[in-house]
């Protein structure tokens, strides 16, 4: 018979107008993001860090800007970690890179914005930038009492010096 | 002075009518010039380049392990197929041998992903065909693979998962779980998936003996994959060639008669059970191991070419890798599935309907992101 098809069909999607339903209301009701969800801004554990660059060489796009500084102990901090999230291609490469297992996604979605300056991220809070301050001092005491600790050994070392080769002059 | 003379009979021109580039049936952005006599069809030029983004050139100025993510960008509906091809061709440039338990993850996803390409194909022609609540359905199950992937990998459609030598990360718990759930789930909406258009007069009307292409013309355009097999050649890269995991898997490819609208629209459908089963085996049979290979940092390649194929869901896949011996590769070139079987869409209809042209169009399933490249 024709239209037995149709007929078929149009019966199929009247069982769906009883149905379950398969949507849900955003934004009344939100998605839980996987573990390994990729999205949203980059985020970092500040101390961590051991500013080796390596995120961002390992970035196809050039979207990971970093700055750097040395203490005055030689270790290096960041000072600015900018995540250009326009270029991002959020394929995940610069957060398997990382050796210390720094980075992570904050897995926020809603991410859109009215500027283009607004997607350049600036990853480092203004806490890590009150522990970047306190780790300079630090650096500059520890260094300071380091240089202490070496000129005294050296005093020693060029006294014990002396007297030895004192004795062997005797 | 009188111009009209009615002792002339009237005279017909041919008319050129341009469909696109923004034209919903045209799946992105394609445009289609077509050459009419009346409501018929003489000839039919596809114009592309809407969506060219350089993706070859700028494979050529990333290292190779930068270069997976813009290959996701190809055939953005099955991205999985694409790393794997890119992947594959690397892997064998450098003589990286993927462990086994990569291989059937690669194979699982890679399958997932076909089904999932083929549940838009479905919507998108019963779309096109004006049923458009086909499409509904269809994005309702793909739903759940991606679900899937994102549980794997993070993201729903650019997954950037396979990489040169393996995966990049193992399976998660609750993987297998889910995708039995799904593979339970297969029979059940293909049914309703039949039930809704297979018996459909209209869509029946629509789709066989139109725009049927032979077997000679087909090979002729060098189309390959589903498109070709609904003509009755039965070449499959996963068969022929048998990379990967393949070989251990017992599935069949299935073929048309024909080569009509039908035919290819048959032949993808049983692809879907074909994937499932061969999803099914490689769950079964999952080994155990690494998921990766031992794959140097700083990947450089001996010199050399190599021209390596997979099986994408349109067709070929094949990559052609130059190395210069450096950390990046001097050329790259893509043989795209899509772009190929373009070729095959004046063959097919001309001679037939303007209508027909939209329901042969959506029949090869082009992708404009591969079209483009
Ligand atoms: S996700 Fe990819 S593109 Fe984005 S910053 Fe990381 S490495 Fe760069
Ligand atoms: S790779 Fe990790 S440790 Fe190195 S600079 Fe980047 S975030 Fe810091």
């Amino acid at each position: 018979m024709f239209g037995k098809g149709l007929l078929t069909g149009m019966r199929v999607t009247i069982g769906h107008v009883f149905g379950k339903k398969v949507t849900f209301c955003y934004p009344e009701e939100k998605l839980e993001m996987t573990e390994r969800f990729r999205g949203g801004h980059l985020t970092m554990d500040y101390k961590k860090c051991i500013g080796c660059q390596l995120c961002a060489m390992a970035c196809p796009n050039k979207a990971l800007t970093l700055k750097a500084t040395q203490d005055a102990m030689k270790k290096r901090h960041l000072t600015s970690y900018v995540h250009e999230m326009g270029r991002c291609l959020y394929c995940n490469l610069c957060v398997e890179a990382c050796p210390t297992k720094t980075l992570a996604w904050d897995k926020n979605y809603a991410i859109s914005s009215w500027h283009r300056e607004d997607m350049n991220h600036q990853v480092l809070t203004d806490d890590d930038m009150k522990y970047l301050e306190k780790a300079m001092e630090d650096a500059k005491v520890a260094a300071a009492k380091k240089a202490e600790a070496d000129a005294a050994k050296k005093a020693e070392e060029a006294a014990k010096a002396a007297n030895d080769g004192g004795g062997a002059a005797n | 002075m009188n111009e009209f003379n009615d002792n002339v009979a009237p005279k017909t021109e041919t008319f050129v009518l341009n469909m696109g580039p923004q034209h919903p049936s045209t799946h992105g952005v394609l445009r289609v010039e077509l050459d009419l006599d009346g409501e018929k069809v003489i000839r039919v030029r596809p114009i592309m380049g809407y969506l060219h983004r350089g993706i070859e050139k700028l494979l050529e100025s990333r290292t190779y392990a930068q270069g997976s993510p813009f290959t996701d960008r190809l055939d953005y509906v099955s991205s999985m197929n694409n790393n794997y091809g890119y992947c594959h061709a690397v892997e064998e440039l450098c003589g990286i041998e993927p462990p086994p338990r990569a291989n059937y993850i690669r194979a699982i996803v890679a399958e997932l992903n076909r089904i999932t390409s083929h549940m838009v194909f479905i919507g998108s022609l019963a779309n096109d065909l004006g049923a458009v609540t086909g499409m509904i359905y269809t994005f309702r199950d793909r739903e759940e693979v991606l679900d899937i992937f994102d549980l794997v990998c993070g993201a729903r459609q650019t997954y950037n998962y396979i990489r040169i030598g393996g995966v990049a990360q193992d399976i998660p718990q609750g993987f297998e779980e889910k995708v039995r759930k799904f593979l339970d789930r297969v029979p059940e909406f293909m049914e309703e998936y039949a039930d809704l258009l297979n018996g459909n007069e209209i869509f029946n009307v629509r789709l066989k003996e139109v725009s049927v292409m032979t077997k000679e013309e087909a090979l002729a355009c060098n189309m390959t994959g589903p498109n070709l097999r609904a003509t009755g050649v039965p070449f499959d890269v996963r068969k022929v060639d048998g990379y990967g995991a393949y070989p251990e898997f017992d599935f069949d490819v299935p073929v048309g008669e024909n080569g009509d609208n039908w035919d290819r629209y048959q032949v993808r459908y049983k692809e879907i059970l074909e994937s499932a089963k061969i999803v099914r085996q490689a769950l079964d049979g999952m080994p155990e191991g690494d998921f990766m290979a031992k794959v140097p940092k700083v990947l450089k390649p001996p010199k050399g070419e190599i021209f390596s194929r997979t099986e994408g869901t349109r067709g070929e896949l094949g990559f052609y890798i130059v190395s210069d011996g450096t950390t990046k590769p001097y050329r790259v070139h893509i043989r795209r599935p899509s772009f190929i079987s373009m070729q095959g869409l004046n063959p097919m209809c001309r001679g037939g309907l303007i209508g027909d042209a939209i329901a042969a169009f959506a029949s090869i399933d082009p992708l404009m992101g591969e079209v483009d490249c």
